[in-house]
């Protein structure tokens, strides 16, 4: 450092900074997630400011070896608009605790079909952990495929393909917040001319995490 | 207190809970608020709960902000509070049979040792987010990782001169943003 260019005033303050400028916690930035729970909470408690319902919990989770109790509260109301299936909000207090429980109902696809699906928001994602016993293995070029949806239903971002849901794992790399539904179609697998596959439309499932308008 | 303006559409913005002006201000004070909380609890998963109640707390009293002031000392001050309760909250956690708590135990009633430092780190951190990158970047390399202005220029693929001079600039506008701690610290 060219400390000859500093007055004395400056020399002494910058000593003394230097203990605080080498401090780790000067520099740390929140978890990515932060700023998404942020939101989320914000948006349910005003919610459930407007209708006066249930209680949500945002939070991310945390490395197992850390103790985890970081729980800002917000309300809810929380109704599915694709499903009418009943999101049940679990504030859960041990180091492998979800986020959220969302109730998965089927369709008509698959009548009486119901299950659960676990989400827990981390760096790299959302884990959802499904578990819809109901549904029928399928293989030889029949699938599952998970999808989270936007509102609208205009965007669908895949979260994986499986055989069966008994107890599988999803993950999607986008917000539960900007797509707040949840929903499983049966689907074949494609012929060549379709490589870029998409949706069947044929839902055997479906949950709501988060509110939709109207 | 460096100058974080906040526009008042912004704020009152945020004050009604729009998204993006909930991001807007979130991406702004983050770190401002993320400094105080890791300072205080240590913890960097406590530190982000904190900062995640510094913030929503923030919204939910934002009415009662006065928009003439800065939005940074208000923030700081939150996210102070929240983490000092989060300190007491998990300073009570049993980690014995409730029987053996002592209640005269002294975690329970005092502040963390580091929470008398967090204005200060406040301050300090308001005014390293406002230096420009590349300067911010060379403080963080001297002072956190210890680097000589050689080892940043070979790190960083600068020039030694442009190091040093990157290097004074920032030193000095941060002995000026921050002269009136000078009797604080």
């Amino acid at each position: 450092m060219t400390d000859e260019a500093y007055t004395p005033e400056e020399q002494a303050l910058l000593a003394d900074l230097d203990r605080l400028l080498a401090d780790e916690a000067l520099w740390a930035l929140p978890s990515e997630g932060v700023e998404h729970c942020v939101v989320a909470a914000i948006r349910s408690e005003q919610a459930a400011l407007e209708s006066g319902a249930a209680t949500r919990t945002y939070h991310l989770a945390r490395p197992a070896s850390r103790r985890r109790r970081w729980l800002a509260t917000a309300g809810a109301a929380v109704v599915g608009a694709a499903a009418a299936a009943i999101v049940t909000v679990m504030v859960l207090r041990d180091d492998n605790a979800a986020d959220q429980t969302v109730a998965m109902a089927g369709t008509d696809l698959a009548p009486g079909v119901s299950g659960s699906a676990e989400l827990t928001v981390v760096s790299s994602g959302v884990r959802i952990d499904l578990r819809i016993p109901g549904l029928p293995r399928r293989d030889g070029g029949e699938f599952y495929q998970v999808w989270l949806k936007s509102c609208d239903g205009t965007q669908l971002v895949p979260a994986g393909s499986f055989h069966e849901l008994n107890d599988a794992i999803a993950w999607a790399g986008v917000s539960p917040v900007d797509f707040p539904l949840l929903t499983v179609t049966r689907e074949v697998v494609a012929p060549p001319k379709d490589a870029a596959q998409g949706s069947s439309g044929e839902v055997v499932a479906a949950g709501a995490i988060g509110e939709c308008p109207g | 207190m460096s100058a974080v303006a906040l526009d008042a559409a912004t704020l009152q913005a945020f004050r009604a809970g729009d998204e993006g002006a909930v991001r807007a201000v979130y991406r702004q004070f983050a770190g401002l608020v993320h400094s105080i909380t890791m300072r205080v609890l240590g913890d960097r998963g406590l530190a982000d709960e904190a900062t995640q109640q510094t913030f929503v707390q923030a919204w939910r009293n934002a009415e009662g902000f006065d928009s003439d002031r800065e939005l940074a000392p208000w923030l700081a001050t939150i996210a102070r509070r929240v983490a000092i309760d989060i300190h007491r909250r998990e300073a009570r956690r049993p980690r014995t049979a409730l029987d053996d708590a002592d209640p005269g135990d002294s975690a329970l009633i005092t502040l963390p040792p580091s929470a008398e430092g967090a204005w200060e780190a406040g301050q300090v951190r308001l005014a390293v987010d406002a230096l420009p990158a590349d300067e911010r970047e060379i403080v963080r390399l001297q002072h956190l990782e210890g680097l000589s202005h050689t080892e940043i220029s070979e790190r960083l693929g600068v020039p030694l001169g442009t190091v040093k001079s990157r290097s004074f600039r920032a030193h000095r506008s941060l002995a000026t943003r921050l002269a009136f701690l000078r009797e604080d610290i």
